[in-house]
């Protein structure tokens, strides 16, 4: 299995403060990868570090074996990775349907864009709301609308930070489906999430952070029987 | 001797300068740099205050009693405007722009219309005094003390009265201040009214050395931009060293080419600033120092 | 229809159908007739409006659609007066020099609005400060042509002449044998009138195209857009010099229209004219910033006729009353709420198909 994203000693400081220190992390083309770890451990930061928002202070991500450290974000995305943000990004002064088509106008058109429109519109129960501005959907529609998105992009690899913030658990048993059927279809996901049914529900392999570096790496039963994991986190849960 | 005469005369200009962008940039400072509201009618609150004191010192008050009148008038419109259309704006960027500059322009227009092209104006205080072939103005020459000392005077309010804490916290994070307690929307128009006291105070302060005319804001509005946005938000960190480093362009630039060549230095630094150091002086200061 | 033609209605512009271009035809025919039954001052004065319009689009595609509020658009206008005065008083009104001067009236600001849209907005200036830099730079701008007052200000044999104004370039002119077309009067008045419906129709298509609904996404959300892949500096550049051309060719119709071009057209009160025009009738639709334009200078030019002092605190009143009650601008709120009632009566006979999640 080929990796497909990879980070070498990839460190990020603010000021004094180390949001990621020395990760070593490497995806495989077409895993499901949980990310987890109490707040503040740097789950959000080392997704943004991925996607481009911010620049890493040292080491290097690879993607597909290139070197992307120093790529803008939008060729990032032209390379295949797509990210949904922790707080829903869609645009809430546009329709419904203007979001979606943004999304899809750059790699569809005329006929075939329209089909995809309504595919991802079935996918995400809005059909009916496909006029409706943005702003006037619930929380956790939102939340779908900007999975959609990010989907519609056709990325080689997804990175969804707690998707399910907000969300019931019909909802989010839902998108739990939802994900593990994107990945039978090929696509590599990386999730962070703190709900551990969800977790449970999706996870293949985990990762756990803390403190901006890797704790444990692993199945979920092995994370879960990892005494050490189970007092700075799963405690919780 | 002549050379200690020439040193001088170029730091009286560059002292002139400085005490002109503090003073420009003090209220406008408070109102952009601590609120986040952009003021397109700062130049307006400084005519007021100008007009007033002008008008006052005429009726016969003595001149720092017209000035305190000056500055009093300026805060009260200012207070005035906060309530009915300020603090409509404070999160809309565009509109708040939008409405200053109409406000401005009614300002302008209508003090040319009730006031006339211009009105007669004060003597300057305080004659003035020689060195070589040149004479300075002593009350010019003492207006850098007074920036100096105003900028003294801010630091003391926001940082040792009960007035200044409240004033930064909710300016920081209203939520968080009004779960405290603290009462945001009299403290939003009371900053705003400080600011806007603060701009009648300079025009107070230059009524004495020019021409009172309805479109005097303009000539400082462009400044207290310029001086604010190379300051950056925390003003008693950025205010004088962005108004010294922006005065000493300016006064090297007119000593060599006039004064048209040094307004357009002073432009163009303000272009480069804004791209090289985006958070202005003081937010270049607060990253290094390792803040967030 | 083509394609492209049918963008011409779209998401991003409002007023479609046949009911809306009827009306738009039957205006654009009544001004085209326009010159047959009314005096030529009336002509003239008419022109003057519609010379406006394109500084005004201009800045509505840049800070109604792209979000980016530039107050540089005076220094482009001030530019392409120039640049059409210098050359077309130097290469005089023979054969095709005059057409010549136009184009490069055009081409300077795009020149100039690349250059400074790099520095802007790959220089990373975001939100007020690209109002703060584009302001300094056009006042620089203005500074710099105010003091040109000399005679050692020429280029080639036209003077600068600073605050005085440069003036006396000869007018639009196509040779024809021995009566060459001089675009002076009706001509002129056409010629403006036709550019006005081409730029206005390319800019509907242009907004709801792809590329507009990227602008749009850009408006809203800089970041997210950039996360979709786009990239969002260079639409924003491709805006900027958009919206940089058209203000040009307001700059160099005016210069036409007076034979007269001044550094005042540069200065704070004049940068300030077109944001009270888009603000007021709506910054986000070009409809109502064209219609916005031509009344407002219509109404100010009526005060000033009028022997009225009021016409400026007339302005900044109705933008005041705007921004307060109608923020989006009068034109697209009235609009809004002719269609908004209508709509809202419609979903009501439509049921609502809630569906629940399949557990």
């Amino acid at each position: 299995m080929a990796t497909i994203l990879e980070t070498r000693g990839l460190t990020k400081y603010f000021g004094g403060l180390y949001a990621i220190n020395g990760v070593d992390l490497a995806i495989e083309e077409g895993e499901l990868r949980c990310l987890i770890g109490p707040n503040g451990a740097g789950k959000s930061t080392l997704f943004k570090l991925i996607l481009g928002s911010y620049q890493p202070s040292e080491g290097a991500i690879l993607f597909r074996g290139d070197d992307i450290t120093t790529l803008r974000p939008h060729l990032r995305v032209q390379r295949g990775i797509s990210m949904k943000f922790q707080v829903p990004g869609v645009f809430l002064e546009l329709l419904v349907e203007q979001n979606l088509r943004i999304a899809l106008q750059r790699a569809h058109r005329g006929a075939a864009l329209e089909q995809e429109l309504e595919r991802l519109l079935e996918l995400i129960d809005l059909g009916h709301q496909r006029s409706e501005l943005a702003a006037n959907l619930s929380h956790g529609q939102q939340q779908w609308l900007e999975i959609a998105m990010a989907v519609a992009l056709q990325p080689s690899m997804l990175l969804l930070d707690e998707p399910t913030a907000g969300m019931s658990p019909e909802e989010t048993f839902k998108t739990g489906e939802l994900v593990k059927k994107l990945n039978a279809s090929g696509m590599t996901i990386v999730v962070i999430e703190h709900d551990m049914a969800f977790v449970r529900q999706i996870a293949k392999r985990v990762t756990v952070l803390h403190f901006g570096q890797v704790f444990d790496e692993g199945s979920l039963d092995e994370i879960v029987s990892n005494e050490d994991v189970v007092r700075i986190y799963l405690g919780k849960a | 001797m002549t050379f200690l005469v020439q040193a001088y005369a170029f730091f009286y200009q560059f002292a002139d300068a400085f005490a002109f962008l503090v003073l420009c940039g003090l209220g406008l400072a408070i109102i952009f740099g601590m609120m986040g509201v952009i003021n397109l009618a700062h130049g307006e609150f400084i005519m007021c205050g100008a007009y007033v004191t002008v008008l006052s010192a005429r009726a016969g008050l003595p001149l720092p009693l017209a000035m305190a009148c000056g500055t009093l008038a300026a805060g009260l419109v200012g207070l005035i405007l906060e309530f009915l259309i300020i603090r409509r704006l404070y999160h809309r960027l565009f509109d708040s722009i939008v409405a200053t500059w109409a406000l401005s322009l009614i300002a302008t227009q209508g003090m040319l219309i009730v006031a006339g092209p211009s009105i007669e104006g004060l003597k300057t205080p305080f004659g003035s005094f020689e060195l070589g072939e040149y004479s300075f103005s002593v009350y010019r020459a003492l207006l850098p003390l007074v920036a100096l000392l105003l900028l003294g005077a801010l630091y003391w309010l926001f940082v040792r009265t009960r007035f200044g804490i409240y004033s930064r916290a909710t300016i920081q994070d209203a939520d968080m201040a009004r779960a405290l307690g603290a009462n945001t929307s009299r403290i939003y128009s009371q900053t705003f009214a400080l600011g806007a006291a603060l701009a009648g105070l300079t025009g107070a302060l230059y009524a004495p050395t020019m021409t009172a005319v309805p479109m005097m804001g303009q000539a400082f509005i462009v400044q207290s931009f310029v001086t604010v946005v190379v300051s950056g938000a925390d003003v008693m960190l950025g205010l004088a060293p962005a108004a010294a480093f922006l005065a000493f362009i300016q006064s090297l630039l007119t000593k060599s080419y006039g004064q048209l060549i040094g307004q357009i230095g002073l432009l163009l630094t303000v272009i480069i600033v804004v791209r090289v150091l985006p958070k202005g002086i003081s937010g270049w200061v607060l990253q290094r120092n390792g803040d967030r | 229809m083509p394609r492209w033609l049918a963008l011409v209605d779209g998401p991003q512009t409002l007023g479609r159908g046949p009911a809306f271009w009827s009306v738009f035809g039957m205006i654009v025919l009544a001004a085209a007739l326009l010159p047959t039954f009314v005096n030529a001052f009336a002509v003239t004065n008419l022109t003057y409006f519609l010379v406006w319009v394109f500084m005004a689009l201009g800045l509505s595609l840049i800070w109604g659609y792209a979000g980016i509020l530039s107050f540089g658009q005076t220094a482009f206008f001030g530019l392409a007066g120039y640049t059409y005065g210098v050359i077309s008083i130097n290469l005089g009104d023979a054969g095709l020099w005059t057409w010549f001067a136009l184009l490069l009236a055009l081409v300077l600001p795009a020149i100039l609005a690349i250059v400074v849209g790099y520095f802007i907005f790959y220089g990373g200036v975001r939100d007020v400060f690209v109002g703060i830099v584009t302001l300094s730079f056009t006042l620089v701008f203005e500074t710099f042509m105010a003091q040109t007052a000399g005679p050692e200000w020429t280029i080639g044999s036209a003077r600068l002449n600073g605050f005085n104004g440069m003036s006396n370039m000869p007018p639009l002119t196509l040779p024809w044998g021995d009566n060459p077309v001089i675009f002076d009067g009706p001509a002129f008045f056409w010629l403006v009138l036709a550019l006005v419906v081409l730029v206005y129709l390319g800019l509907r298509i242009l907004v709801n195209s792809r590329f507009g609904n990227v602008l749009v996404a850009i408006r809203e959300n800089p970041d997210r857009a950039e996360m979709l892949g786009y990239n969002v500096r260079l639409y924003q550049l491709c805006v900027f010099v958009i919206g940089s051309v058209l203000a040009g060719m307001s700059g160099v119709l005016y210069t036409l229209w007076g034979s007269y071009i001044t550094p005042s057209s540069m200065g704070l009160t004049a940068a300030a004219l077109p944001i009270i025009w888009v603000a007021a009738g709506g910054r986000k639709d070009i409809t109502a910033t064209l219609l916005a334009t031509v009344l407002l200078t219509w109404l100010s030019q009526q005060l000033a006729v009028k022997g009225s002092q009021y016409a400026l605190i007339w302005m900044g009143v109705i933008l005041l009353v705007v921004v307060l009650f109608a923020p989006e601008g009068l034109f697209v709120t009235a609009w809004k709420k002719l269609r908004g009632g209508r709509r809202m009566r419609q979903n009501a006979t439509v049921p609502k198909v809630i569906s629940s999640p399949s557990a």
